[in-house]
């Protein structure tokens, strides 16, 4: 026997007693646990290549309705393709001590159309919320408590990462609404209990500064369909006279109150949602909207993959001084079903502004309709198609029609 | 009675020799009549005792085959925007699916060596099941849920227990030899092994786990502030 194989055959001997003898220590490594960091980072980028409307978005000014338009040349209007970065989402987390956890999310957009030109109307950095979180719970329920900057939650829409839709790319009237003026500077809490059977009762109340300007959009700009979430630091442009609003503008020193309920039942296959919202607006100061409204939803799973989600708002705003008064609408129902990888979705959208000093000022009744389709895959990748048309009859008389679609590419990190 | 003691120290050799010769009486008296159980406690340096912690056998004695576990199949929950269990240790080859009883999506997700795998958004029971056939922890996460967290342990043979919350356990059916038990836990700086020999009845041990403090759990779940 060669020297050599003699040296292998102990060598093999020797790593087979130490093996036998501890045979975890080899293991170990495979079972040991990264220990999850205190810090986290979230990033969502959504890149779209978009044909909107004839009009002008809203966005700028104009009379379009959805979130991207055309552009004005004279009295004519001209249909544009545009790149846009829809969306570019940071949300840094961190636990904060004592149970408690600080959420941030800040959002930048911009846009590109055939002719090189830009959208003037994009904020610089949206700081969309900011907030600290604690929660005292167990299996069978709980309380929890948010201060800072959030949005009082009763979109049915907005549960997607990043505060994005789930169903589609465009949420609907009702909730693109409540993402635009709805931020609120204060306190909420929560609480919540599930039966031993898996039902669940939950309720939320809050209160908070800021949204003394809420209501204007619809009463001077009216309803529109856009995923554009608008920050604490935004300013949205209002239809008449190029004007602009500030989402976070708080003059009266009243704070908004809020709360909410939901049940959903044992077996899974939905939850009831209501919710009501007063900001308490004082309308001895001016500027300042009195707006308050109520929303109602189901939000359904009667069958594996099929979701099906009905909200309906009501409520009123008005200001001093203008004949602006109104009563607000909106309803929608989204059908959608997911098959492995593939979603399908379906909404219809009605939304109204009645005038309620008995002018047309502020008059508007419409509808939409929203087919999207939606692809995720290697878990952070999602491409998506969508198509909406929209009518209403607040549009001036020969603007054309509301309709674009849109072709997306959402990475999220 | 003879109770046998936990031994600190391995001499494999002997271990092995000892232990054949057990299993070897073992099966000449009637084997499943001599089945016994290993008891303990699973404590930290503190002595304060540790919930939660695997504690399973990865030798056992020589000339002894690992039986084929009862049961091949396992199911991590998902509830209230938690995983259910926590912890849950399998054998390696097991099945194991992830329902999911929240009323909203969850993306389950592991990155761990032992098993790389996602399920897309999914609701309900319709995910397709995952199999673990590699040993070791794979630590799992929803990608839509931060929070959401929890270890798959993947152990060699059926002999393993979770401690509940006092830190106790029982590794039940185990003919008489010298076992290899590693005790282990999500927040363990070294885990513990010991060589331990049992002749009948119940066999008493205490595993001591080195652990890092624990953290303040992210917020789980509950109400509408909570996203998909």
């Amino acid at each position: 026997m060669k020297l050599g194989s003699v040296i292998t055959i102990a060598l093999t001997l020797v790593a087979s007693l130490a093996s036998a003898q501890s045979p975890y220590d080899e293991a170990d490594e495979r079972y040991e646990v990264e220990e999850k960091s205190r810090f986290s980072l979230r990033a969502l980028v959504d890149l779209r290549v978009v044909q909107g409307s004839e009009v002008p978005s809203w966005q700028e000014n104009g009379p379009g309705k959805i979130r991207y338009g055309g552009i004005a040349d004279g009295a004519a209007f001209e249909r544009v393709t545009r790149f846009a970065i829809a969306q570019l989402a940071l949300q840094p987390a961190v636990e904060i001590g004592w149970g408690w956890r600080a959420e941030a999310q800040i959002n930048w957009d911009g846009d590109l159309d055939e002719h090189g030109n830009t959208s003037p109307d994009h904020d610089p950095v949206r700081i969309i919320e900011g907030f600290v979180r604690r929660d005292w719970a167990d299996a069978g329920g709980g309380w929890s408590a948010v201060i800072g900057l959030s949005n009082p939650p009763f979109s049915l829409e907005h549960t997607g990462p990043a505060r994005t839709p789930v169903l589609s790319l465009t949420p609907s009237a009702l909730t693109s609404w409540l993402w635009e003026e709805g931020r609120v500077l204060g306190a909420e809490g929560h609480w919540w209990h599930a039966t031993p059977e898996g039902a669940e009762l939950a309720a939320f109340a809050g209160a908070g500064w800021g949204p003394d300007q809420m209501g204007i959009l619809l009463a001077r700009r009216g309803w529109v369909l856009s995923d554009f979430l608008s920050g604490a630091n935004s300013r949205l442009p209002v239809l008449d006279g190029n004007g602009f609003t500030e989402v976070f503008d708080e003059r009266d020193g009243r704070p908004a109150v809020y709360a909410g309920a939901s049940l959903a039942d044992p077996w899974k296959i939905g939850s009831a949602h209501v919710g009501y919202f007063d900001n308490l607006g004082d309308l001895a100061v001016t500027g300042v909207w009195e707006t308050r409204y109520g929303v109602a939803g189901l939000a359904l799973t009667p069958v594996a993959g099929l979701d099906v989600t009905v909200q309906m708002l009501y409520g009123t705003t008005t200001t001093r001084g203008a004949a602006l008064a109104s009563t607000i609408n909106a309803f929608y129902p989204i059908v959608s079903y997911r098959w492995r990888e593939h979603r399908v979705s379906f909404r219809y959208d009605d939304f109204s502004v009645r005038d309620d000093d008995g002018g047309n000022a502020t008059q508007e009744d419409g509808n939409a309709y929203t087919v999207a389709y939606l692809l995720e895959f290697w878990l952070r990748h999602r491409v998506a198609f969508e198509y909406v048309w929209v009518d209403s009859d607040r549009a001036a008389a020969g603007v054309p029609g509301d309709d674009g679609w849109q072709l997306s590419y959402r990475f999220r990190y | 009675m003879m109770v046998s003691r936990p031994r600190a120290a391995v001499n494999g050799m002997r271990a092995s020799t000892l232990g054949f010769a057990t299993v070897l009486l073992a099966l000449l008296l009637g084997g499943d009549g001599m089945a016994a159980e290993i008891t303990g406690k699973v404590v930290d340096p503190s002595g304060e005792p540790l919930a939660g912690a695997v504690v399973f056998v990865d030798t056992l004695p020589a000339g002894m085959t690992a039986p084929a576990p009862a049961e091949r199949t396992a199911a991590m929950d998902q509830v209230q925007k938690q995983f259910v269990p926590h912890v849950l240790p399998v054998v390696a080859g097991t099945e194991v699916s992830f329902p999911n009883h929240d009323q909203i999506h969850h993306h389950v997700y592991s990155f761990s060596r032992t098993k790389t795998f996602e399920l897309p958004l999914h609701k309900g029971e319709n995910a397709q099941p995952v199999t673990f056939d590699q040993l070791g922890a794979a630590k799992i996460g929803c990608n839509i849920h931060d929070w959401m967290d929890a270890v798959i342990v993947v152990v060699p043979t059926p002999y393993y227990a979770l401690t509940d919350d006092a830190g106790l356990f029982v590794l039940r059916d185990m003919p008489p030899g010298t076992y290899g038990v590693v005790g282990w836990h999500e927040r363990q700086r070294t885990s513990q092994r010991q060589s331990v020999e049992v002749v009948d009845n119940t066999t008493p041990i205490t595993l001591t786990i080195d652990v890092n403090p624990p953290r303040a759990r992210v917020p789980a779940r509950g109400g509408a502030r909570s996203y998909e």
